[in-house]
């Protein structure tokens, strides 16, 4: 009986490690392995974060990244090197929990200040398994879900029009982050509830800074139904800490499901392939609306 | 009592099927529409292809031996570039062509799947389908 456990537990094991090994080649194709998350905020003034990584989960040791790169005026660079192709490999991501890609220093689901509403809202929402997900019928991935939608993601940087956008091959969407120094959101009374909201960015030295409100309440603004209201107010963080890595940091201030702000992330990992693993590194073409035929079959039991 | 050559064969058969465990997350969770504890092993000849996103679809004729009756089943995989990482190609699949298909019913009850893989019968090849079974809806 006692080899039995022995031999099963190795076979488990075993198991485990072939399971680690395929993900891991999935999600890392070319130029480095899992990056661990980056302590503190990227570096400033323009020098490359070499900031401190190291092997996720304890398997492969991570290849080592290229460093952040610049662009010749000393800015960060967010996107595409010269010669070095590829996007950001957004798919999933949490800013609850430390599992996967999430940040050490996010919270823990009882430790989000919910209100009692929000909180019963999304304990049912649960129980559901994602049948109520406006997302699950095509609609825009919006707030910080964007960045964890499949598809790929990359930065448009326009300096010289103060403008930065990015672009998801999911659903073709993109985001605006007007950069005009002193620009103000609009007063609320002017502002159409939309599902990307009204952005404002700035650097904080290697980190894009951008506030957005003006949201609307058609949409879970990440995966398994956070509840939100018209009141969200996010503040987002972007820091390329290497090559290979956009720590996502996000602050939710929400007064009107939340007892107060709260805060969390991700790190995103740069794929050089295309998104069918293809030699390329080009996002493409995806409408979830193109051949959409889940829904009519969606059912509880 | 396991024998080592059964250790030797569950890591034999992750490793033939770990080609089928690229990740995927689908617009909608698995649990909104289909049932894991209503598993399908159904053999048919392919009626109709739909490679498109959000998901590929494909349709087989599935005979019933003893009434006869035939009955097309709908079958869904991942989204065109998801399966390609699992080695399609648009052109894997023909009308006409034998296939085995593993995966799970819709908890509608209709005759519609998910598929998990597919086995070309004519060379026994198999291919994984980028099914999210197995994935929660939670956060992570």
């Amino acid at each position: 009986m006692r080899n039995q456990w022995i031999t099963a537990c190795a076979a488990t094991a075993a198991m485990a490690l072939l399971l680690s090994l395929t993900s891991a080649a999935a999600q890392a194709p070319a130029g480095g392995g899992q990056a661990g998350t980056a302590g503190g905020r990227g570096t400033r003034g323009g020098a490359p974060a070499t900031g401190a990584r190291g092997a996720r989960g304890g398997g492969q040791p991570a290849a080592p990244s290229k460093p952040t790169p610049h662009w010749p005026d000393g800015r960060v660079n967010l996107s595409q090197a010269p010669g070095i192709k590829g996007f950001w490999n957004v798919a999933s991501g949490s800013p609850i929990g430390t599992g996967g890609s999430g940040l050490p220093t996010n919270l823990t689901l009882e430790q989000v200040p919910f209100q009692d509403w929000a909180r019963a809202l999304y304990a049912y929402r649960q129980t559901r398994g994602g049948l109520d997900d406006p997302h699950s019928r095509c609609q825009p991935a919006g707030g910080m879900r964007y960045f964890t939608v499949p598809n790929g993601m990359e930065f448009i940087d326009q300096p010289e029009l103060n403008r930065i956008f990015i672009i998801d091959g999911e659903n073709r969407n993109w985001r605006r982050i007007a950069m005009e120094p002193g620009r103000k959101h609009p007063p609320e009374d002017q502002l159409n509830p939309s599902y990307f909201g009204d952005s404002i960015g700035h650097w904080e030295g290697e980190t894009l800074v951008v506030d957005t409100v003006g949201y609307n309440e058609k949409f879970w603004f990440i995966r398994g139904g956070l509840p939100h209201t018209r009141y969200m107010h996010l503040i987002e963080r972007f820091t390329r800490t290497d090559f290979d890595t956009l720590k996502y940091e996000v602050t939710i201030d929400d007064k009107g499901a939340y007892t107060r702000p709260w805060s969390g992330g991700w790190n995103i990992k740069w794929q050089y392939t295309n998104y069918d693993g293809s030699p390329g590194g080009e996002i493409h073409e995806y409408f979830c609306i193109d051949n959409e035929r889940d829904s009519a079959d969606f059912a509880l039991q | 009592m396991m024998k080592y050559s059964t250790v030797a064969f569950l890591a034999l058969a992750l490793i033939v099927a770990a080609p089928l465990a690229a990740p995927l997350w689908a617009h909608h969770s698995f649990a909104a529409e289909y049932d894991s504890n209503k598993p399908l092993d159904l053999k048919g000849a392919v009626t109709k292809i739909e490679w498109t996103n959000p998901h590929v679809y494909f349709y087989i004729d599935v005979r019933d031996e003893q009434t006869g009756k035939v009955v097309n089943w709908a079958f869904e995989m991942g989204a065109p570039a998801v399966i390609q990482r699992n080695g399609w190609t648009r052109n894997s699949m023909k009308i006409g062509d034998i296939v085995i298909v593993n995966g799970s019913q819709a908890k509608s009850g209709k005759p519609h799947g998910n598929a998990r893989s597919v086995t070309m019968a004519s060379t026994g090849k198999k291919l994984g389908a980028g099914s999210s079974e197995g994935q929660t809806y939670t956060e992570q």
